[in-house]
């Protein structure tokens, strides 16, 4: 308390002494009583001084206005002393809290007390007092009758608590038994304040905290406090404040763990035989030293965590079994914050709103935010960007109130609190603590993870539950109670004393240094074994402590809240993103200029002239045109992924809050994706037309916009999947290298498919099954292929050239491989040899044949091989291959026929196009344009080493694959040769562009389905719990070996 | 002369396919256009119109193919034909003789190699790709290893469109260009490359092509010749190599005849006559000398003493070379 305001005290005390009577011998003893309280022994004397001077003073000046010979009388309170009385209240308005004021009232009240000598005039002056300071009449009235009367009899509000031996009748005051109790104690709650005080009117010797208390004066009765008797239970803040809470309009909750135990899926054990009960209006704290499972404690009590055994019911309703029943009346805090940084406090707030509450219209919302914000303390700054922990907007102290605030929005009736002190400093702990124990008045019930607590947060309390290492419960009760409990089982001095009976500390150390104490050497040093081991405080616990558990007529839980459907929430989700999306300058600018920068060096650094004497860019001439597609495809897969990579390891804190709304996964992972897919798209569209306008790739925007897009927005998925499963940024870093080089490697770009390891598919008529999985191969391949097959030079002739490809093939390379089998055959037969043909040359000519006999020309050309059945070891003889050969000479001359008149065809459309000089001007400026030298070598696979190949007993076409539709049209052979102009599907030719596009959005959605059940997360978890199992088992193992060979020994 | 008349149909077909063909294209793209449209509201039938509109024109090209088998009763014409190329002297005789001459290299005699991407038509890339062989068995003779590889890509390119590149060995080709001492490898490849691909053209039925490229080889040769400079001057031999060619040129004549109907062949029908009008300038006497025998390892050979006298003056071969830098000026434009 300040000098000033003490002196404003002494002053308003002296006003008050001198009226009518004057001041009385109780009433300077009261004062200077209160003032030791407060002072040191010089200062009190000084300031008992300055009271006398006013008494004196105020008498001098009244002496001398007197007028002697009128008989005293009694008179009203003066108009000077009136103002005086205002002018200093006003002033201690200025200073004091409420809460303060409250208690300066009671004072007034005990001054006069003091003497009982209750004139108007001293009525006056404390009711102008009272006046001032705002505080209601019912309750100064309640104040007065609490400290004038004497007996409980002629105190009678609802704001008061007898403690008696009997209950009196017609009295509307709570009411506690106490059997052996002289006298009673009285208990006056100040609604407005949440302040109790007390005063006892028996002889006994009553311990308020282990003080004596005097039955003259009146008592804070303060959170945590303790009263003790000499006979019978002492009786704790809690059951008094449960008493006045017991009819409040909340929901009244009964919170029951019964025998809760986890053990970890790796057998490690968390948490044993934890039991507790408690009621709606308490804070309890959850103690214990590090590792001792506090946390694990508070998920398993808060639903996040199932136990193993035992079970946690909430109105007799088991919390993890019937989740969707009682999920909505539980509130989470983590440690954490659960803010959105570049959101401002206000937006924070204002969202949560809308994700809890269906049915408020904006305006309603708006009043519920601009509420809360002022309850909190934190209305002056709600349009404060919230910032980062490292570039700090708000204090430390407003974030975590704002993160309670959050929780605050909904109103649950159960609220789990993860260490919300830490790294606060000591006035902003103390401020969200009583933040907290403000809602106990409201009838919450508060779980607290709490580690080194200050005295007075720590006396908040109304339980304290500590855990030892292991998980064991070791003690559940009073917070002061517990310190003297593990003083006495340590058998201290002054055992019974639970806190300082000077300052009232209560040092929580006590109890875990006392815990965790050392057994100490020879030499006095700590040794690492301990003396009491938690399974020894468990013995002790069981013994003294017994958890008082009623079954009891259980309050209806509100049904769970009404939150939005799924589109609402699609919505919320979506605005509350984008929008702090938005606010994050630095993000939006770097995910808009990233795609074209990387297009513009990517683009400019490959555009080059080939003829070194020229000065104009040809895009046909452009080798780097294939290597740029590349490009995009990784660019693609690269910035899709890097974009949403964290996107759900940085919400992973509120979505673990917003698990307990019961909100739609699925509608947050698509406001997520929408979002993520809208910068996608817009990226997309900088890079391809940056990247395609600088290198001249013309007329295909649209192609290369949807193919870069629909690969983001595959790697969006991804990176969603692994930030969702991963729990550290680095670890996501680490990652995207592991998704990134095996696409780039298996594209088909960097290697060539047929020159990869055979293991794992190389050299195969199809695509390995290793690259069909990659996304970027589906890409890269339609991006080739439209490229190749759908610009507007190649477009004219594609069809065309396809015919002359396969004609040209079957002509010169085909049929010729064919027909050396058979004459090899016949020189054979010729020489004299055993076996002219092998099983396998013979099972290859048929399986060909056969292919020829079916081939889609087979019905232009009418050229069959009918005996095709006498292919076989038995019938096939030197008539047999003539007729083959005979057959092969007539499918050569169709075939030879045809491709000339196509490659004829063909020419003389280009001659004709180019017939005259602007004509051919025209052509050639289409022709350098569109088509690109290097990509179509590449589409025709020019620089293979064979044309064809033997695959088994099959021949494989590897020249011009662009030009090759897929052979193989069974119904379901998705899978073709790479860059196949056309895909199989269902036995129908699709084109490979949309067909890949298709796949690619089929990889999405599997992605997505991933995603929405975790699988990657659930996998991993998996992999942990096998390997932790097998590790516990090898260990096991290796004990074993070594009991028995210890054994072995032995004998 | 069943193939020629084919040729004729083809030009004709040609000219009654071709504004047809441009409508139907000019139509595709405006469905494509179209197409980007729906796949907005519906991907499926969006790319099931792609995949018909493709049919569409699929069954066009398929439309071309013939439903029964020409008789192939063509060879005997092009057996002739055949006989007649290989008559006229590769660029491998010409260069070689060209260096014993003490003649210069010369960059700028060969056909830029950008020019290739100039020859959009058959007829030209044929007439070129006999352009580049010789330009390409030119630098080889005279080790130019480095710039050889441009020209190697482009004979392999005009080969690749004329759909014969199986008679280019490119990685072969490549990796003996690279050191000096392979060059008769290079040389011998590309020489029977040509040999083997001039058998195959007319072996296919595509005898104008074979021709187009002897043709070009011929003329490039020519211009070689015509042009060099040579240390110490001493011409007398090549012009004397240039007069033989006179009987060269009438063989030309007739080859290029046996396709006059193409109005292709026309134009260079046209142009030979104009060059065969300084040829004739020429004069070659034949003088007759009586065979005598010699042993050379204990074999009698009879050894032909009789020979050609050619006739040709500095002016002539001027005229000739100007005519020929004309023709060829008229090939690789």
């Amino acid at each position: 308390m300040s000098e000033e305001i003490l002196k404003a005290l002494m002053q308003l005390f002296a006003i008050i002494a001198k009226q009518d009577v004057g001041l009385s011998e109780n009433e300077r003893a009261f004062v200077h009583n209160f003032l030791r309280l407060q002072l040191n022994e010089s200062s009190v004397k000084e300031y008992l001084a300055l009271f006398d001077s006013f008494i004196d003073s105020e008498k001098d000046k009244e002496k001398k206005d007197e007028n002697p010979d009128k008989p005293q009388k009694p008179r009203l309170t003066s108009v000077k002393d009136s103002v005086k009385t205002l002018g200093i209240a006003k002033k201690i308005n200025k200073t004091l809290t409420q809460k303060q004021k409250v208690v300066v009232l009671v004072r007034l009240f005990e001054l006069v007390n003091s003497d009982k000598n209750f004139t108007p005039q001293r009525m006056a002056i404390i009711d102008t007092a009272a006046d001032v300071f705002n505080i209601s009449k019912e309750e100064y009235n309640a104040i007065s009758s609490f400290v004038v009367n004497e007996t409980p009899d002629e105190i009678n509000f609802a704001d008061t608590l007898i403690i008696n031996a009997r209950e009196i009748e017609d009295n509307k005051s709570h009411f506690i038994q106490s059997q052996q109790l002289d006298g009673s104690i009285i208990i006056l709650r100040v609604n407005s304040v949440d302040l109790y005080f007390l005063k006892y009117t028996g002889k006994s010797e009553i311990l308020l905290n282990g003080l004596p208390i005097n039955s003259q004066r009146i008592y804070l009765f303060a959170n945590g406090s303790v009263i003790k008797q000499p006979k019978g239970k002492p009786i704790f803040f809690t059951d008094v404040a449960a008493k006045f809470l017991s009819d409040s309009s909340a929901i009244h909750v009964v919170f029951q763990a019964d025998n809760v135990g986890l053990t970890f899926p790796n057998g490690h054990v968390g948490l044993r035989d934890i039991n507790l009960q408690e009621y709606s209006g308490k804070m309890v704290a959850i103690m214990g030293g590090s590792g001792a499972g506090k946390t694990t404690l508070l998920n398993v009590l808060s639903g996040i965590d199932a136990p193993s055994q035992g079970n946690v019911n909430i109105n007799g309703i088991n919390l993890h079994q019937k989740t969707e029943l009682v999920k909505g009346i539980i509130g989470y805090i983590p440690q954490d914050d659960l803010l959105i940084e570049e959101l401002t406090v206000y937006e924070n707030l204002y969202y949560s709103t809308k994700l809890v509450y269906r049915d408020l219209n904006e305006q309603e919302i708006d009043e519920k935010v601009n509420k809360v914000l002022t309850s909190l303390g934190l209305f002056y700054i709600k349009d404060l960007k919230v910032g980062s922990p490292l570039n700090k907007k708000i204090s430390g102290g407003q974030r975590k109130r704002l993160n309670i605030g959050l929780e605050l929005i909904r109103e649950p009736a159960v609220l789990f609190v993860d260490e919300p002190t830490s790294g606060l400093s000591s006035r902003d702990s103390e401020n969200v603590m009583e933040l907290l124990r403000e809602l106990t008045v409201r009838g919450k019930l508060i779980f607290v993870v709490i580690h080194q607590p200050s005295s007075e947060i720590y006396k908040m309390f109304d339980n304290v539950i500590i855990l030892d290492e292991g998980g064991h419960q070791i003690y559940y009760g009073n917070p002061v109670e517990a310190v003297i409990y593990f003083k006495t089982i340590d058998n201290q001095i002054n055992s019974d004393v639970g806190e300082c009976p000077r300052c009232g500390n209560v040092n929580p150390e006590t109890i875990f240094s006392i815990i965790e104490s050392r057994i100490v050497d020879e030499y006095g040093r700590s040794t690492g074994t301990r003396k009491v081991l938690p399974r020894e405080w468990v013995g002790h616990y069981r013994e003294k402590i017994v958890v008082d558990k009623k079954s009891e007529q259980y309050d209806k839980l509100p049904n769970a809240f009404l939150k939005p459907n799924w589109f609402k929430q699609l919505k919320i989700f979506f605005q509350r993103d984008l929008f702090s999306k938005l606010a994050n300058t630095q993000y939006m600018v770097l995910n808009m200029l990233e795609a074209p920068i990387l297009a513009f060096l990517l683009a400019y650094v490959i555009r080059y002239i080939d003829d070194p004497t020229s000065n104009i860019y040809i895009f046909r001439d452009n080798e780097n045109i294939m290597p740029y597609l590349f490009m995009c495809t990784i660019v693609a897969l690269f910035v899709g992924l890097i974009v949403s990579a964290e996107e759900i390891y940085k919400d992973r804190k509120i979505l673990k809050r917003e698990s307990f709304l019961n909100l739609s996964r699925s509608s947050y992972l698509c406001s997520k994706i929408s979002i993520l897919f809208m910068i996608s798209a817009i990226q997309a569209v900088l890079f391809v037309w940056v990247g395609n306008s600088i290198l001249g790739v013309k007329g295909m925007y649209f192609e290369y916009w949807l193919i870069f897009f629909s690969l983001a927005a595959l790697a969006n998925v991804l990176g969603l999947n692994i930030s969702s499963a991963f729990n550290s940024a680095v670890t996501i870093y680490i990652l995207i290298p592991f998704l990134i080089i095996p696409q780039m490697v298996l594209t088909g770009a960097m290697f060539s498919f047929d020159k990869i390891n055979r293991s794992i598919g190389g050299g195969r008529e199809k695509v390995p099954i290793i690259a069909e999985v990659m996304p970027s191969r589906w890409a890269f391949e339609a991006l080739i292929v439209n490229q190749f097959v759908n610009n507007e030079y190649e477009k004219q002739f594609y069809e065309l050239r396809k015919l002359e490809s396969v004609f040209n093939y079957k002509n010169v390379y085909y049929i010729q491989e064919l027909r050396r089998y058979v004459e090899n055959y016949k020189s054979r037969v010729l020489a004299g040899h055993e076996e002219p043909i092998s099983t396998d040359n013979l099972e290859l000519l048929y399986n060909e044949l056969r292919k020829e006999n079916h081939s889609e020309y087979a019905k232009f050309h009418n050229i069959i091989f009918e005996d095709i059945d006498k292919i076989n070891t038995e019938d096939f003889t030197m008539a047999v291959a003539d007729d083959i050969l005979r057959y092969l000479v007539r499918l050569q001359d169709y075939y030879r026929e045809n491709f000339n008149r196509i490659h004829d065809n063909i020419d003389n459309r280009v001659t004709q196009m180019v017939s005259t000089p602007e004509k051919r001007e025209q052509y050639q400026q289409v022709y350098n344009d569109y088509f690109n030298d290097y990509l179509s070598k590449f589409a025709k696979n020019v620089m293979a080493p064979l044309p064809l190949v033997r695959l088994g007993n099959n021949l494989v076409q590897k020249l011009d694959p662009i030009y090759l539709d897929p052979q193989d049209r069974r119904t379901f052979s998705f899978r073709t040769h790479f860059l196949a102009p056309n895909k199989n599907v269902l036995g129908n030719l699709f084109p490979t562009f949309y067909f890949n596009v298709m796949v690619i959005w089929f990889f999405t959605v599997m992605a997505y389905i991933a995603l929405y059940y975790n699988a990657l997360s659930k996998m991993l978890t998996f992999l942990e719990n096998t390997s932790g199992k097998l590790k516990n088992k090898f260990s096991e193992n290796a004990f074993k070996i070594k009991g028995i060979k210890l054994r072995k020994k032995k004998t | 002369m069943p193939l020629k008349l084919k040729g004729l149909n083809f030009v004709r077909k040609k000219h009654k396919i071709q504004p047809q063909l441009t409508d139907t294209n000019a139509q595709n793209f405006r469905t494509m256009k179209k197409e980007r449209l729906l796949i907005l509201s519906i991907a499926m039938f969006f790319s099931y119109a792609i995949t018909s509109c493709q049919q569409g024109q699929r069954q066009e090209a398929t439309d071309l193919l013939s439903d029964s088998l020409v008789a192939s009763d063509v060879r005997l014409d092009d057996r002739m034909v055949g006989e007649m190329i290989s008559s006229i002297p590769n660029p491998v005789e010409m260069s070689s003789l060209l260096q014993k001459s003490g003649v210069v290299y010369s960059q700028e005699l060969l056909n830029p190699v950008n020019n290739v991407n100039n020859y959009n038509t058959n007829f030209k890339r044929a007439l070129n790709l006999g352009v580049y062989g010789t330009d390409l068995v030119y630098m080889n003779i005279y080790d130019r290893t480095v710039a050889t590889l441009r020209y190697l890509s482009n004979v392999r390119d005009l080969a690749s469109d004329l759909r014969v590149e199986q008679f280019f060995d490119y990685e072969t080709l490549n990796r003996l260009s690279e050191s000096a001492r392979s060059i008769d490898s290079v040389l011998f490849i590309t020489n029977s490359g040509f040999d083997r691909m001039s058998r195959y053209l007319i072996d296919q039925g595509r005898s104008n092509i074979a021709v187009l490229i002897s043709y070009g080889t011929w003329i490039e040769s020519l211009y070689i010749a015509t042009n060099v400079q040579t240390v110490p001057p001493n011409r007398d031999l090549i012009n004397i190599r240039i007069g033989e060619q006179k009987k060269v040129l009438d063989n030309m004549l007739l080859l290029l005849h046996t396709y006059r109907r193409d109005p292709n062949f026309v134009g260079l029908i046209e142009d030979l006559m104009e060059l065969k009008a300084e040829f004739d300038k020429v004069t070659i006497s034949y003088v007759y000398a009586e065979p005598t025998m010699k042993e050379i390892d204990g074999m009698i050979v009879v050894v032909d003493n009789s020979r050609s006298e050619v006739n040709i003056s500095e002016e002539i071969v001027q005229a000739i070379a100007d005519k020929v830098s004309y023709i060829r000026g008229k090939i690789i434009g």
